[in-house]
């Protein structure tokens, strides 16, 4: 009789994650020589057009010297989000054929891919803000542990979102598109172009719903020395965090025997 | 080998319910090739998704004390965008086996040659089955699950295959579907037929085969 070992599981689950994490770096940027290239290029892009938009009516900053660093730390912060929620959405869908091999389950490939969009975002940002430093637009994170942490508050909310996601896709299809319009109002409520701090009370307190309004000022209070939110609650953030992972977690054992 | 547990299958598809197995208990003999007949539906397929561990039974428990296959016979694990390679080495990995050993004997077994380089979705159903089939012989089971495996490509590539099978069988076991009696008769030596409403043992091969037609041809 073959024991099975708590040691083996570890190792099988270690090699099953990285086998899919470099199947699923192939099937996003394989497909093209420029792959990687688009990666940097589409949230560079946003940031980009912000900052025209900004120039050519004439304003400043909101917050700083720097038009594209203010935009970046909104806009890096919820493009993982949004990236994490909506891909992890159809993954499930998208790898059913995989589940042929018995030693692959289902969640192995929502870990991979959500593993491997966190790290195409980490370098992301190291690149853009690095870019930003060398540029003289930026001064270098005023708490480089902060801004560390925010990216990690952000891994995981977009995670618990998106495994909430593809637990609700697999029971009802139609929330693809549902989940799309219901996340597009986020550029707009997520203090992108503004300071939430700024804001009318009664403005600051509607938009503090939003948890990844949260996220982007935890960057902001990394990235810039005297940022300090009026707005900012971690113990909410990791609340609805905690909650959707619950829901998610307990959909996707709840719902498994339907999805096979 | 393989044992089942009071296992019991169904399935709830637009609100019929369609029962496949009920409370089954049933071991399968260790060094024994052993051979799945039944009628279409009978959930000869499901038994097999279940022995291999692709899906989980409503209840009851399935224990396996062997190195199993996946279901064999079915290239639904392929990524049709990556190249025949990409696949091989990747399924390689996630069984933790010598990732080049691997390609070199998939390589030599399929005789695909340069078309390895291609992508999936430009393969042609035998050649997708050439390279199902040299994938799972490249890596050592000790049970091989085949759900009706046809014989794929010319005949000298079914001599090659059922040459490099008989090899196998000599270290491997093997549990197989399949609804042809020559098949059967060349790998197992004993087998079971499943009906809704149980499943029979046969120790001897040609009683299995001579119940089939019986029962099967009598409709």
């Amino acid at each position: 009789m073959i024991k099975t070992t708590a040691r083996e599981l570890c190792t099988l689950q270690l090699r099953v994650i990285g086998s899919l994490v470099l199947r699923e770096t192939r099937a996003t940027f394989g497909t093209s020589k420029f792959g990687y290239l688009w990666a940097i290029f589409t949230p560079a892009a946003s940031v980009g057009v912000l900052v025209f938009v900004f120039s050519l009516i004439g304003r400043h900053a909101p917050f700083g010297s720097s038009l594209a660093l203010f935009f970046a730390t909104g806009i890096l912060v919820l493009q993982l989000f949004n990236e994490l929620s909506n891909k992890l959405n159809t993954v499930f869908e998208a790898n059913s054929a995989l589940l042929t091999y018995p030693v692959i389950k289902d969640m192995d490939t929502l870990f991979a891919r959500a593993l491997l969009i966190m790290t195409t975002y980490a370098v992301i940002m190291v690149l853009f803000f690095g870019a930003l430093f060398l540029l003289g637009m930026f001064d270098g994170p005023a708490y480089p542990e902060r801004s560390i942490q925010a990216f990690f508050a952000a891994c995981l909310l977009g995670l618990s979102m998106g495994l909430l996601n593809a637990v609700i896709t697999s029971i009802w299809v139609t929330w693809i598109q549902v989940e799309k319009v219901l996340t597009r109002p986020l550029f707009f409520v997520s203090g992108i172009f503004y300071v939430p701090s700024s804001l009318p009370p009664e403005a600051m307190a509607a938009l503090s719903w939003n948890p990844v309004l949260h996220l982007v000022e935890w960057m902001r209070e990394g990235i810039y020395p005297n940022y300090n939110s009026a707005v900012i609650d971690r113990v909410y953030l990791f609340f609805v965090i905690m909650l959707m992972l619950l829901c998610g977690l307990a959909g996707e054992r709840l719902l498994r025997k339907k999805r096979v | 080998m393989l044992e089942l547990d009071n296992v019991s299958k169904s399935y709830h598809l637009d609100g019929v319910r369609k029962t496949i197995l009920t409370n089954l208990t049933f071991a399968f003999p260790a060094d024994r090739n052993v051979a799945i007949m039944g009628h279409n539906g009978a959930g000869k397929s499901t038994l097999m998704r279940l022995l291999a561990g692709t899906e989980t039974p409503d209840s009851g428990r399935i224990y396996r004390h062997a190195r199993v296959s996946w279901p064999l016979g079915f290239s639904g694990g392929f990524n049709g965008s990556m190249t025949g390679l990409e696949n091989v080495r990747f399924v390689a990995r996630i069984y933790g086996q010598d990732t080049e050993a691997i390609i070199e004997y998939v390589r030599e077994f399929s005789e695909l040659g340069p078309s390895l380089n291609l992508p999936i979705r430009t393969y042609s159903s035998g050649m997708k089955a050439r390279l199902a089939f040299g994938m799972s012989l490249a890596i050592d089971f000790q049970v091989y699950l085949i759900d009706e495996v046809t014989a794929v490509g010319d005949t000298k590539f079914r001599r090659k295959s059922k040459a490099a099978f008989q090899e196998k069988l000599e270290r491997s076991r093997v549990i197989m579907i399949s609804h042809s009696k020559n098949t059967i008769k060349d790998y197992c030596d004993c087998g079971i037929f499943l009906s809704p409403s149980q499943l029979l043992f046969f120790d001897d091969i040609d009683d299995l085969v001579k119940y089939y037609q019986a029962v099967v041809g009598a409709e």
